[in-house]
């Protein structure tokens, strides 16, 4: 039932050359050279406006949580459902939409945009509302500190026209509210004191708030207990599932009921977006469970320092079947360092193409580390031959990289949630 | 032999790059050894304890280079009464900084430097981000570099010579001056070269009162790092373990 679309009126030929490159880009960049500005005169068309999501972690979730809110008030949404974070991505996501008159169905757009990315593209865009989830140290390669993120998403922000929704607890972001001088209001969301107080390292902000959020000021998280979470919200209590264990999808969830919030208004019903965003299924890789080779098995995706770190905390303690994998996206393995990776006890399998580096930071932090194996694949096959264990669950931790080549292996769906 | 203390200065401003975990790598392989070893954070003059053997500081942001300066500011006196006293001291990146002349800035502006050791930092014309492979007398180093400065004014005291990377500029890289130790080479470089933490943990332990010998275990982590190390050297096509 595909409207005919531009990509295969214009794009036609370069179709092979899409699938040859595993990903959405190259009917973008065609179009992105043949008609500069149709991604922003298309993203700023939406009667409803355009929402943007970025920040440096959990930019997938939310944003998936965010359009199931919108869906869920009667909202027709564009989203990009792909890795398509990047402008060329973009603009193929939209072409598989849009109508030969350059028109698109929806009222809304919710993008997802790579903190870098989005500051090149969005010197063109006209959003109604920013939504912003943290500031961690994360892909150090290409933004060296946090300084330079946190101006890349003042870019950003400044474009709003009506709301920009922070993370209260992170002091990157009250910091970056202060100082914005273009024309929005600010909305925020934060979690309780006694939230903060479970997790004794902190939510991963490369700053945290000194002060907690009242609950008046915004969205407020009041508890989380494995996969369940409460939210306090105008005075009233709602409870929250959340796709996977773990506080940082409590705070996705929050930002995502704060962002509904500012882009519906008065049209905003809190039981409707407290229930929506706990319909969303597991995100691929972060804490997944698949069942691969008649075993179960628990995917846990780590993207940078801060992920590593609330994943580690958050398993099960005494895991007896662990493989972890760090590949070639971790260019500069220094930067898990500040992880402390000690509660993992033993690993059976550190595997990937930085296996060494991975193994050499778990024996200082005192984790029995039984095998080193390069090669993947091998590891893969051997950990998933082993029965099933004592204890828990066979946990594979990866990096984006291993991630692929692991679903890749073992003939499971790509990640086109990146 | 009383247990070791390993100063870690400002651990949370200056471990960009996981830098700090120097001083866990130096108490681990301690511990490996049979000793007792305490890091102690130090982030004011209070924190100073009266005995120490090992000082770690690492690297931060450029946008706080003047309050690590300024919270660095007051401990200076104790870091060179130190140093002066052969305690060995290894500082990366902005903390190696901070302790020499100055840091100029690409707009042509000075952050003062506290004086410790000789040298001052100078814009790179482009940032130095990869790996940096350096001979030195600990053997070969093997890291990350990632900066957007040269270091000149110390050309006679050098750490080593380059041979893959940037490091100082000139093909040379960080700085020796006595017990004092700089370096470009981010995250843990002494976890990654065995050689030089224990040239670092051995004149720890012997003002500690005992003697150092590193232990099977130790022997076992660093073949380790220097598989890891390996890769980044035949990946750089230069002479494995030259």
């Amino acid at each position: 039932m595909h409207r005919r679309s531009w990509s295969a009126e214009l794009c036609g030929s370069s179709r092979a050359g899409e699938s040859r490159a595993g990903g959405s880009a190259v009917p973008g960049l065609v179009v992105n050279k043949i008609a500069p500005g149709f991604l922003a005169s298309v993203l700023n068309g939406f009667p409803d406006g355009l929402v943007i999501v970025s920040g440096s972690s959990g930019k997938s979730t939310t944003t998936k949580m965010l359009v199931a809110a919108l869906r869920a008030h009667g909202v027709a949404v564009f989203t990009n459902q792909s890795t398509a974070n990047i402008s060329q991505g973009l603009t193929s996501a939209l072409l598989e939409e849009v109508s030969l008159s350059g028109r698109i169905h929806g009222d809304m757009a919710v993008l997802e945009m790579d903190e870098g990315h989005g500051a090149l593209i969005s010197a063109t865009l006209n959003p109604r509302v920013v939504a912003l989830t943290n500031v961690m140290v994360d892909q150090i390669d290409r933004f060296h500190d946090s300084d330079m993120v946190v101006a890349m998403l003042a870019r950003i922000a400044n474009r709003a026209s009506g709301t920009v929704v922070i993370n209260a607890d992170d002091a990157s972001l009250t910091g970056l509210a202060e100082r914005l001088d273009g024309p929005a209001v600010i909305a925020r969301y934060g979690v309780t004191a006694e939230v903060l107080a479970e997790n004794p390292r902190g939510l991963g902000y490369s700053l945290t708030a000194s002060e907690r959020m009242p609950a008046a000021g915004g969205v407020l998280l009041t508890s989380v207990s494995g996969r369940s979470a409460s939210v306090l919200l105008e005075g009233a209590s709602f409870d929250l599932e959340l796709p996977a264990r773990g506080v940082h999808y409590a705070v996705d969830a929050l930002t995502a009921i704060a962002a509904a919030r500012a882009a519906l208004g008065d049209r905003f019903d809190a039981a409707t977006a407290c229930s929506a965003v706990s319909t969303i299924p597991p995100v691929f890789g972060r804490g997944e469970i698949v069942t691969v080779r008649g075993h179960r098995v628990e995917f846990v995706l780590v993207q940078n320092p801060a992920s590593f770190q609330l994943n580690v905390d958050s398993l099960e303690p005494g895991l007896d079947q662990v493989l972890v994998a760090i590949g070639s996206d971790v260019r500069d393995p220094s930067y898990f360092w500040p992880v402390d990776t000690s509660a993992l006890g033993r690993v059976l399998i550190a595997s990937g193409s930085k296996a060494h580096d991975i193994a050499l930071q778990l024996a200082y932090d005192g984790v029995i580390v039984d095998r080193i194996e390069p090669d993947l694949g091998r590891a893969l096959d051997d950990f998933l031959a082993l029965p099933d264990p004592v204890h828990g669950i066979k946990t594979i931790i990866f990096s984006a990289d291993s991630m692929r080549r692991t679903r890749a292996h073992l003939g499971l769906a790509s990640n086109r949630e990146g | 032999m009383r247990a070791l203390t390993i100063l870690s200065v400002l651990p949370e401003l200056l471990d960009t790059n996981g830098d700090a975990a120097n001083a866990r790598v130096l108490a681990q392989r301690a511990r490996w050894a049979g000793f007792e070893a305490t890091i102690v954070p130090v982030r004011s003059l209070d924190d100073l304890p009266s005995k120490v053997d090992a000082i770690v500081i690492g690297s931060g942001n450029d946008s706080d280079l003047l309050e690590a300066r300024d919270l660095l500011a007051p401990l200076v006196n104790a870091l060179r009464a130190w140093t002066t006293a052969g305690v060995p001291v290894l500082a990366v990146g902005t903390g190696w900084e901070l302790l020499s002349w100055g840091i100029e800035l690409p707009d042509g502006t000075v952050v003062e430097g506290l004086g410790l050791v000789a040298g001052r930092a100078v814009p790179l014309a482009v940032r130095a981000t990869d790996d940096l492979v350096v001979e030195s007398p600990f053997g070969r180093l093997v890291g990350f570099e990632n900066h957007a400065r040269s270091y000149v004014g110390a050309e006679a005291s050098v750490l080593g010579r380059v041979l893959s990377g940037m490091g100082n500029g000139a093909k040379t890289e960080g700085l020796r001056m006595g017990s004092f130790l700089g370096t470009h080479l981010h995250g843990p470089v002494l976890a990654r070269n065995p050689g030089l933490a224990d040239h670092i943990l051995s004149a720890a332990v012997t003002r500690a009162g005992g003697v150092y010998v590193r232990s099977e275990r130790a022997a076992d982590v660093d073949a380790i790092a220097e598989a890891a190390t390996d890769v980044v050297v035949s990946a750089l096509s230069l002479t494995a373990d030259s």
